[in-house]
């Protein structure tokens, strides 16, 4: 399962510096504070067993659609 | 009733049966729009001489026995993330000074095609990524929050200088400035209508589509929109057009009868954390609804607890790749608000992201499972009318809070995940006399449910008027 423990400003930065995206010290406190919260939110999804689930990239409806009955597929 | 004042089928009309030249209404527009803007300042950019030109243009094609449609002549405005040829899209951002689009949009072309005639650009918040728009007003009450991210699109058509509008809607980007001001607002099934030239939010869940003064409206706009285009991956092939034909849903010869018509109810999720008021006329408009022949059926929303993880785990990392050179070349030209969001996106793995298109996946074919049980949903769009501009966050009176931004996007989401249409309509007003909208989800390329059903509502309720504030 995910950590809980809060993202230090430190941590913030190095992982914005390996993902290609360098910070001024003077935007790490922030950053960590808003990434953490984004943390938060997106780590519900864990709870979920996807089993065998594929990911969908983008929504594409089916081509045969007829009459007003459309559906959809990954 | 003005000429700022028709709506698009009225205006429509009355330049076919020469009753109205598209130059008197560009003219009656932009007048409005002289005497409204310093009051609201829903435009970025406003292309009056231009306006002027091609509405005399559509002056003479249409005296000369070469009508192109019911849009041709109509004055509107283009949010300003969607390039037309030789204007600036500035996105409302520092980001982009000086910048020139050199070629249409698709949807802006189309429009042109389709002879309407651009008023202006109006403005966005920042790249969309926010629900406010703090350039522009509620055109019901200066006080009060645009809505966004195209909150110039709804305040324009709202307060008369646009008779439409082109928005775009990511996280509810339509919808929620649509209901916050009083207008219709359709966001389309995804692919159906092309975002070639359209500045992106996030890939996977742009949506461009109409902001109107009625439903029919959006039906005769969304019909100019949509067909395939090269330019666009997720464009759809050609389909049957939803809104088009001798089928046109808004033009039954019974419009108000909805004998048959399942309408869901959810008993999760889309009242929780609702505001009364809100709720109270929502609860109206279905028993209205109920009343044209409608059956109402109660239903669970489907994955109510992994919609904000799922919308965030998209939206995020996809808004800041997208910005990634920009970010790193000059990050003090954006907003604080938005610098930081794209900022902190850089953190996210690309384990949250699978988890989100994963979680996507299921949320779809549950939604796909509940649209087989009722023709469509119906429930608020926002759960709370338009909140005072310097209001941060909004407090339920179980004593928790939620920022702004999250309680619009909140009930506006599922659709955007599930790429399903979904269309916001106005069903009255609160105390302060601020508009709730009313939310309609529908089927995959189920937009001729959901307009037939706004439209059976609209057509057997009084006709609304403009804004007040402006």
């Amino acid at each position: 399962m995910p950590t809980t423990d809060a993202l230090t400003p430190p941590e913030a930065a190095r992982w914005a510096d390996r993902s290609g995206l360098p910070l001024d010290a003077a935007r790490h406190a922030e950053v960590a504070a808003t990434a953490q919260y984004i943390h938060s939110v997106v780590s519900v999804l864990h709870e979920i067993d996807f089993a065998d689930t594929p990911p969908a990239p983008a929504y594409r409806v089916r081509e045969d659609v007829r009459g007003g009955q459309h559906r959809a597929r990954a | 009733m003005r000429a700022h004042e028709l709506s698009l089928a009225a205006a429509a009309e009355a330049i076919r049966t020469r009753r109205l030249s598209p130059v008197e209404l560009t003219e009656a527009v932009l007048d409005r729009l002289d005497r409204t803007e310093p009051l609201v300042g829903a435009y970025a950019t406003v292309t009056a001489e231009r306006a002027l030109y091609t509405a005399h243009e559509a002056e003479r094609e249409i005296a000369a026995g070469r009508p192109r449609g019911p849009l041709h002549g109509v004055p509107m405005g283009v949010k300003d993330l969607i390039d037309v040829a030789g204007v600036p899209t500035t996105a409302g951002s520092r980001v982009r000074a000086g910048h020139r689009a050199e070629s249409d949009s698709t949807v802006a072309a189309r429009l042109a095609a389709a002879g309407a005639i651009l008023v202006g650009k109006t403005h966005t918040h920042e790249f969309a990524y926010g629900l406010t728009t703090p350039q522009t007003r509620n055109a019901w009450d200066r006080g009060r929050v645009a809505g966004g991210s195209s909150g110039g699109s709804a305040v324009a058509v709202s307060a008369g200088s646009a008779t439409f509008a082109l928005g775009t809607d990511t996280g509810g980007s339509i919808r929620v400035p649509a209901a916050l001001n009083g207008v219709v607002g359709l966001k389309p099934t995804y692919g159906l209508v092309p975002r070639t030239g359209v500045t992106p939010l996030s890939w996977s869940l742009d949506h461009v589509g109409p902001v109107t003064r009625t439903v029919e409206d959006a039906g005769l706009v969304l019909a100019a929109l949509t067909g395939p285009d090269a330019g666009d991956p997720a464009s759809l092939p050609a389909l049957p057009e939803p809104g088009t034909g001798p089928a046109h849903p808004t033009a039954s010869a019974r419009p108000s009868d909805l004998t048959g018509l399942r309408v869901g109810v959810p008993r999760t999720y889309y009242f929780d954390h609702v505001d009364g008021q809100v709720e109270a006329a929502v609860r109206g408009a279905l028993a209205h609804l109920e009343a044209l022949g409608a059956r109402l059926v109660e239903v669970d929303t489907p994955m109510a607890r992994y919609v904000q993880a799922a919308q965030w785990g998209l939206m995020v990392p996809e808004a800041t790749a997208y910005h990634e050179r920009t970010l790193r070349a000059a990050p003090d030209l954006y907003g604080a608000d938005v610098r930081v969001l794209l900022e902190a996106g850089a953190l996210l793995g690309a384990g949250d992201y699978l988890r989100a298109q994963r979680a996507r996946t299921l949320m779809r074919q549950a939604w796909e499972h509940l649209l087989e049980e009722v023709d469509l949903v119906a429930a608020p769009t926002v759960p709370t009318t338009a909140t005072p501009v310097d209001e941060e966050t909004v407090t339920w009176p179980d004593g928790t809070t939620e920022a702004v931004s999250d309680a619009y996007v909140r009930l506006c989401a599922p659709a955007n995940l599930t790429g399903m249409p979904a269309l916001t309509l106005p069903v009255g007003h609160d105390a302060d006399g601020l508009p709730v909208g009313m939310q309609l989800i529908g089927r995959p390329l189920g937009e001729p449910d959901l307009l037939r059903t706004g439209h059976a509502y609209e057509a057997t309720r009084p006709v609304r008027e403009l804004a007040r504030a402006a």
